[in-house]
């Protein structure tokens, strides 16, 4: 029995060591679909990578005309630089991250067929590239926003140094698990695709990313806390604005590594069915 | 010199993998597959099944059955077949981007599968970027990639086309580009579909050659091909594949053959069955028929085997109801029931001779056969006394076999002959002499290729 287990553990460390080998190895085939997926939003416009920068900006100064000028929002513990635009602004660009690497990563198998069908390699990649390029595309749009906002005068604390980079890994690592189930079941079932953006703004609404948690009414905050984005967007917002305490070592360590089981479930459920990804394409 | 990127790969994939002892590369043992057909909310219990690993329930479309094949280090396999026999599927499941149904797929060594010339390349990108993705997805590292682009751009030779947009190449250029991404991967096991029926001739020429020194250096080549030719110039043994089950697997050439000679009688069937089953219905009923006949002295038993150059001798009795002297025709025909060669005894003014008051008798030889290998047949007419018209109809289906890799389907008499030394003029065999003759005028002279 004890020898069983024992084997077993080894077999799965093998298995963990051989994936990171594989990652490695196939760091190049990753990086090459990274930027193809660069091309594809920017190559053929006449500003380029530029909109990479514009895009986030362009919002920002949206959202600042109607919520700042126009209905005048503003949260009650919002100290004097801390607008709401800068609460908003905290939680938007991870769950914008989030949300296009669902529907991005979900369709993403399906949508490489001749790939898949003419070529053996292994399609996961082709999900982890799709969230990948929209993450660190939505990560750098963040960082710009952010330090825009700080350039104006906002007082963000320095807490959000370190925590910063922790909540957008976990966060990746919670939308790779997830895209990783959806496109391996969008390849037998197509309803995926179109049945996600009706999901999706539920999810938005069920989460908070444009109202604060104690703002909901107090039964569905209960429910609230359980959503995985409550748990990684309060920490951030509280430790940014001063609010809080925001994330402890332990803390951070034990979501770090929540998220991490999360995408090496999706790893192992999409490898499951992909030998017979043929079959139904 | 240094070795190649390419080959690194290949000694290095190699050395990780374990190959097998016997030198077997690929080995299939009772392999089949099956293609669910699900549609609509069936599709759901297709994801549950995949997810349990069981077979699909419902409608299958079964593409492959009970396949067993070894595919050796060094070997060259053609594989051929009509349209739907399986040949794709196959390669899928060699190549490992399927899983099969039944029995198991063995791999040792390195697969590279152009199972498509330029699949996935995308429109947009530059040829650049394209055949750096495409090394990526056959599994080359990026150094790898970078020190084989070279390789690839001379091979492709498209210039300055190799930083345009796909788009503006025109189809062969990606198939140019496609091959010559192959060629930089220099895999244990070549797995190419269809690679050579498209491309210019020049382009073709460069490929068949690439081919030849993979193979000469030791190389395996899995071609699928519906060019008889290619097959046969590549491959030294071919597995015909038909509705999904191997029909005949064995030597390249004599494989070939079969499959031509069956595809021409398939062509044939149809026009030719009604044909003969009207003079066969006249038969019985007509003035003139052919009673017995024999080749060599023996009844005749389908097929007839048969070699290049044998002699022939085919004798036999027609019966004139009437009492007239009748004539009878012999004729040639290849498979499809194109005709090859026919004479009628009126021709040659030769009387069959009378044997009673009914029945005549004749024989002919056919010395030295110049049939070349195929399928054919042979056919007899018996005709009235005036040769105008076809009675009767007997055949026999010939079986020409020989070790000989000459083209078409009759071996002309000729012979090579030795010109003068240094190339001195020679009339007598009609050799104007190379000092003499004036190379530009030749040239110009020279039609021009389209």
């Amino acid at each position: 029995m004890n020898q069983d287990l024992r084997s077993g553990v080894r077999h799965r460390l093998k298995c963990v060591r051989g994936a990171a080998l594989d990652f490695w190895a196939q760091r190049h085939l990753v990086r090459a679909l990274l930027w193809r997926q660069w091309q594809q939003r920017y190559a053929g416009s006449a500003l380029g990578g530029l909109w990479a920068l514009l895009q986030p900006l362009a919002q920002l100064a949206l959202y600042a005309l109607v919520f700042q000028w126009i209905f005048q929002v503003r949260l009650p513990q919002a100290g004097a630089n801390q607008p709401y635009v800068l609460w908003l602004a905290l939680g938007l660009w991870p769950w914008m991250a989030l949300q296009e690497a669902l529907v991005r990563g979900a369709g993403a198998v399906v949508a490489h067929a001749a790939w898949v069908q003419k070529v053996a390699f292994d399609s996961a990649w082709l999900v982890v590239a799709a969230v990948a390029a929209a993450f660190a595309l939505h990560a750098l749009g963040h960082a710009v926003v952010l330090a825009l906002l700080m350039a104006g005068g906002a007082a963000l604390a320095p807490h959000l140094l370190w925590q910063w980079p922790l909540t957008w890994l976990a966060l990746l690592a919670v939308a790779l698990g997830t895209a990783l189930w959806l496109a391996a079941a969008q390849v037998y079932v197509r309803d995926i695709e179109p049945l996600l953006p009706q999901v999706l703004p539920l999810v938005l609404y069920a989460s908070p990313v444009l109202y604060p948690l104690a703002l909901a009414p107090e039964p569905l905050q209960a429910v609230l806390v359980f959503n995985p984005l409550t748990g990684l967007l309060e920490p951030l917002r509280a430790a940014a604005l001063g609010w809080g305490p925001g994330w402890s070592a332990a803390q951070a360590a034990g979501a770090l590594a929540l998220c991490a089981g999360w995408a090496a479930l999706g790893w192992w459920g999409f490898h499951r069915l992909a030998p017979d990804f043929e079959d139904a394409l | 010199m240094r070795p190649t990127a390419a080959a690194v790969a290949r000694a290095a994939s190699s050395a990780a993998q374990t190959p097998a002892d016997d030198g077997a590369l690929i080995v299939l043992r009772g392999v089949g597959k099956d293609y669910p057909l699900a549609r609509g909310w069936r599709r759901w219990r297709l994801l549950w099944s995949a997810w349990r690993r069981q077979p699909p329930r419902g409608a299958l479309f079964t593409a492959l059955d009970d396949i067993n094949l070894t595919v050796w280090r060094g070997q060259s396999l053609g594989v051929i077949g009509a349209n739907g026999a399986g040949k794709s599927t196959l390669l899928k499941l060699i190549a490992g981007v399927a899983r099969p149904s039944r029995g198991e797929v063995q791999r040792h060594g390195r697969v590279a599968a152009l199972l498509e010339l330029g699949a996935g390349f995308h429109p947009e990108y530059s040829g650049r970027d394209n055949a750096l993705l495409a090394c990526a997805l056959q599994g080359l590292s990026a150094a790898q990639a970078r020190a084989a682009l070279p390789q690839i751009v001379a091979f492709a030779d498209i210039g300055a086309h190799i930083d345009l947009p796909l788009k503006t190449y025109s189809s062969g250029m990606v198939v140019r580009l496609g091959f010559a991404v192959l060629t930089a991967l220099q895999p244990d096991l070549l797995i190419t579909d269809e690679v050579l029926a498209v491309g210019d001739e020049a382009f073709q020429k460069k490929c068949m050659a690439w081919m030849e020194r993979y193979l000469a250096d030791g190389g395996t080549l899995l071609l699928v091909s519906h060019g008889m030719y290619h097959v046969q110039k590549l491959c030294r043994h071919a597995l015909w594949l038909h509705q999904g089950r191997v029909q005949a697997y064995g030597d390249a050439l004599s494989i070939t053959r079969d499959y031509l000679a069956w595809h021409e009688r398939r062509a044939a069937a149809s026009t030719a069955q009604d044909e003969s089953a009207a003079l066969h219905a006249a038969g019985s009923a007509a003035p003139y028929r052919v009673l017995r006949w024999w080749v060599n002295g023996q009844s005749p038993q389908a097929p007839l085997r048969l070699a290049t150059g044998d002699t022939l001798t085919i004798s036999g009795v027609v019966q004139a109801s009437d009492g007239a002297r009748p004539h009878v025709a012999v004729g040639w025909a290849r498979a499809d029931g194109s005709p090859l060669y026919g004479v009628v005894s009126d021709m040659e003014g030769v009387a069959l001779q009378r044997l009673d008051a009914q029945h005549h008798g004749f024989a002919l030889r056919f010395e030295a056969l110049p049939l070349l290998p195929g399928d054919y047949e042979l056919r007899l007419h018996a005709m009235d006394a005036q040769a105008l018209r076809l009675f009767d109809q007997v055949q026999l289906r010939v079986q020409v076999r020989a070790n000989t890799r000459e083209l078409g389907c009759v071996r002309l008499p000729h012979s090579w002959l030795a010109l003068p030394p240094a190339g001195m003029a020679d009339p007598a065999i009609g050799w104007p002499g190379w000092p003499a003759c004036d190379v530009t005028a030749v040239q110009r002279s020279w039609p021009r290729q389209p």
